[in-house]
């Protein structure tokens, strides 16, 4: 980059995950609007590119550029958090490309190959067809060999500096987070087994260990954009561990209802993940809380300019917190209940769900990194919010919103329909998705995604311009 | 005053799932309670400090 | 200066994140050990005495499944009947049934079905669940698909639409030809049947019930 004002390779290397991550974010959206206008149209790309595989690379490339921003994240925070530069930084650059060069070639199969003949080659090279974690097996190895990269360079560095709350949370947390992959490495004839450890990957990463990384980022964003108190910010931090992990661990009982598991996950799901909701509800009361008390104690020494120092990036934040409650914590409360679930369990309820909960938990607060990366690489003091700024973040998740709610209504209908009245079967899901609530929810969804498409354009293009727009304050 | 019970195989923790929430909320007891203990734990260290 | 408040207090809270995150990871890693057992895959012996088993051997695939009400569970399960023809026999060895089912698993993610499908309800949600798809009215004889497959049998009906789905559309959203071979068709089938027969504590409800007067026909 031409006018660079980063010093430390830590934050340089990070410079390069958010861009990948930038890039991947928008492959993502590419890839789940082809999806969207294949339910409205079934025949659109039919036999060249079909659902599954446009699918396969939206939630996949939603995962991976998710990884990647998180670790971005940590190498950008490490410097500040330790005071040194991070351990082993040259080997943790090196392994940045084998990491995109294996992210492409994945994705290449993907597109051109992919599926394969019913054969451990398939499962080696081509797919592994399990959902969210489809990377074939050598692919596994490589994320299992990056990781391990990555952590090391975390511990390593957080041993030798100054190990704050935030490094000592955010090492316990990475160190489960890459471990918890292996659960997902192995083939099995038995589908409950198999759907057993798959969800300890998938449960235990968002609903987990990546929940207690969004809390550690949130008490770094909140020292860093409005100066809060160190102390207190650690404190709600360990709060939120212990909540989190407290109902999230066997919160896991929500997904062991209807897998062939024992019925005693019923009730062990139904209350631990039913308590889900409450940390991210402190989460944002927390960061409400900081600012204003930041705010007030300049009010009282006659300052009435705002404390925060990077206003798109704050935005965001205070967006994570709230999507976070609402997208995880409500839409997920919903259908958390096996009374409930048994018949919302599979239906496009859990869609919902999803949409809002990794927009509203994760991509918020991921987007408001890059704004804190790009406040940092041009040496701003002060980002302000420009007209794109305001635009992108009022489309991106006023879009994403509309999904959510579209998708809940077709959601309705499936359930109303196809499971409570008609038993679902293959007659009887049909029967569901021709009814018209469902159908104009999916046109909706097309619209509200068209414009979450255009709203992340804008976002690029303030990222990128960043650097030369004069409002900001050097 | 025990169910019967109603699962394929019995187990430890299908026997404590008497009907609803027993299982659960003696889950969240033995987590919890400990927590009492630490309190108290932290709370003499607090005092000592002074 | 008051007594400084436990609960203000980073020690406490740390301490506390610890203890519960470390108890709860060994409850789950004690459930886990519990649940293993249960979902571990029976074997031909428990069939033959009628040992119920959560997921039974692959061999159920020698007989025929049913989703009945339970009134002591209070929700319906798989009951595994007597003998019934799957490709012509009920003789299937284990080692027989277990590589039929071997290569419908390995099919099952080479095809990506989860990413249409979904599987015990979890996967995508663009077509049918595919959970007790073996015991759908639609495959059997009172259903359209044996008609217009031209096939006399459920199975044989299911190898063929599998081979050909796009000959066969039963809605404006087709399934795309994934290239299944005959081999790999009856290893798929072999795997819906064998899910069919797990017990998945009443999921889907009413699966199948509502037959007939429907929609006023």
């Amino acid at each position: 980059m031409a006018n660079n004002h980063l010093t430390s390779e830590s934050k340089q290397l990070a410079t390069w995950y958010f861009t990948f991550a930038a890039i991947l974010f928008g492959a993502q959206l590419l890839f789940g609007l082809v999806a969207a206008i294949q339910y409205v149209m079934p025949g659109f790309l039919y036999g060249l590119l079909d659902f599954s595989i446009a699918r396969i690379l939206h939630i996949n490339a939603l995962v991976v550029w998710m990884v990647f921003a998180m670790f971005g994240s940590v190498y950008w925070l490490l410097p500040d958090e330790t005071g040194i530069e991070t351990v082993g930084i040259k080997i943790g650059k090196l392994i940045y490309w084998v990491f995109v060069a294996a992210i492409v070639v994945v994705v290449l199969v993907f597109l051109f190959i992919q599926v394969g003949p019913a054969d451990d080659t398939t499962i080696w090279f081509i797919t592994e067809g399990r959902e969210y974690i489809e990377a074939p097996r050598w692919a596994d190895w490589g994320i299992v060999v990056v990781a391990l990269t990555f952590v090391a360079n975390l511990f390593l560095t957080g041993m030798k500096g100054n190990r704050s709350g935030i490094v000592t949370v955010l090492m316990a947390d990475m160190i489960a987070f890459a471990g918890l992959y292996l659960a997902g490495m192995f083939f099995t004839d038995n589908i409950s087994v198999d759907q057993y450890w798959w969800w300890w990957v998938i449960h235990l990463w968002v609903e987990a260990t990546w929940e207690v990384f969004v809390g550690a980022i949130a008490a770094y964003g909140l020292i860093t954009m409005i100066g809060a108190h160190r102390k207190v910010v650690e404190m709600w931090l360990w709060i939120e561990v212990a909540m989190l992990f407290g109902s999230g661990i066997l919160g896991m009982g929500h997904h062991y209802f209807w897998i062939g598991t024992p019925e005693y996950w019923w009730e062990i799901g139904a209350l631990f993940s039913a308590l889900e909701p409450l940390p991210l509800v402190a989460m944002f009361v927390h960061v409400l809380y900081d600012w204003g008390k930041t705010q007030g104690a300049e009010a009282e020494k006659g300052n009435t300019r705002s404390v925060i120092k990077n206003k798109p990036a704050f935005t965001w934040f205070v967006l994570n917190a709230f999507g976070n409650f609402l997208g995880a914590g409500v839409w997920g409360f919903f259908h958390t209940l096996p009374q409930v679930n048994l018949y919302t369990h599979g239906t496009q309820f859990t869609s919902a769900h999803g949409h809002l909960a990794f927009f509203g938990a994760y991509a918020t607060i991921l987007v408001g990194m890059m704004y804190i990366a790009v406040q940092g690489t041009n040496g701003i003091k002060v980002l302000k919010n420009t007209k794109a700024s305001i635009w992108a973040v009022s489309m991106i998740s006023g879009g994403v919103m509309g999904m959510t709610v579209a998708l809940t209504i077709a959601g309705y209908v499936q359930v109303l329909v196809s499971r409570a009245q008609m038993g679902a079967t293959w007659a009887a899901y049909f029967d569901g998705q021709s009814g018209a609530w469902f159908t104009q929810a999916m046109d909706w969804r097309l619209i509200m995604g068209t414009i979450t498409f255009l709203g992340f354009i804008l976002l690029a293009k303030d990222l990128l311009t960043t650097g030369k727009n004069p409002v900001h304050e050097r | 005053m025990f169910e019967p019970f109603t699962d394929v195989v019995p187990s430890f923790f299908g026997m404590l799932n008497q009907g609803p929430l027993t299982l659960t909320i003696f889950l969240h007891t033995v987590i919890i309670l400990p927590m009492i203990w630490i309190y108290f734990q932290e709370k003499k260290r607090l005092e000592n400090e002074k | 200066m008051a007594n400084k408040s436990v609960w203000s207090d980073n020690r406490f809270w740390q301490r506390s994140a610890t203890w519960v995150t470390g108890f709860a990871s060994i409850l789950l890693i004690w459930l886990t050990l519990d649940t293993s057992a249960q979902i571990s895959m029976g074997n031909d012996e428990d069939l033959k005495n009628g040992v119920q088993k959560r997921v039974p051997g692959p061999t159920v695939i020698n007989y025929k499944i049913t989703y009945e009400m339970d009134a002591k569970r209070g929700h319906e399960v798989p009951v595994i009947g007597e003998k019934e023809k799957f490709f012509g026999r009920d003789d299937y060895s284990e080692e027989e049934a277990g590589a039929l089912l071997h290569l419908g698993k390995l099919g099952e993610q080479a095809k990506n079905c989860m990413d249409c499908h979904t599987i015990l309800g979890n996967g995508a949600y663009y077509a049918p669940d595919l959970t007790k798809a073996w015991i759908d009215p639609a495959w059997g004889p009172e259903g359209a698909m044996q008609a217009l497959t031209g096939k006399n049998t459920k199975e044989e009906a299911m190898a063929e639409f599998l081979q050909h789905p796009d000959q066969y559309p039963t809605h404006a959203r087709m399934m795309p030809d994934l290239g299944i071979t005959a081999k790999e068709a009856k290893g798929l089938v072999a795997f819906l049947k064998h899910m069919s027969s797990i017990d998945t504590n009443g999921f889907p409800r009413n699966f199948g019930k509502m037959q007939g007067a429907v929609n006023g026909k």
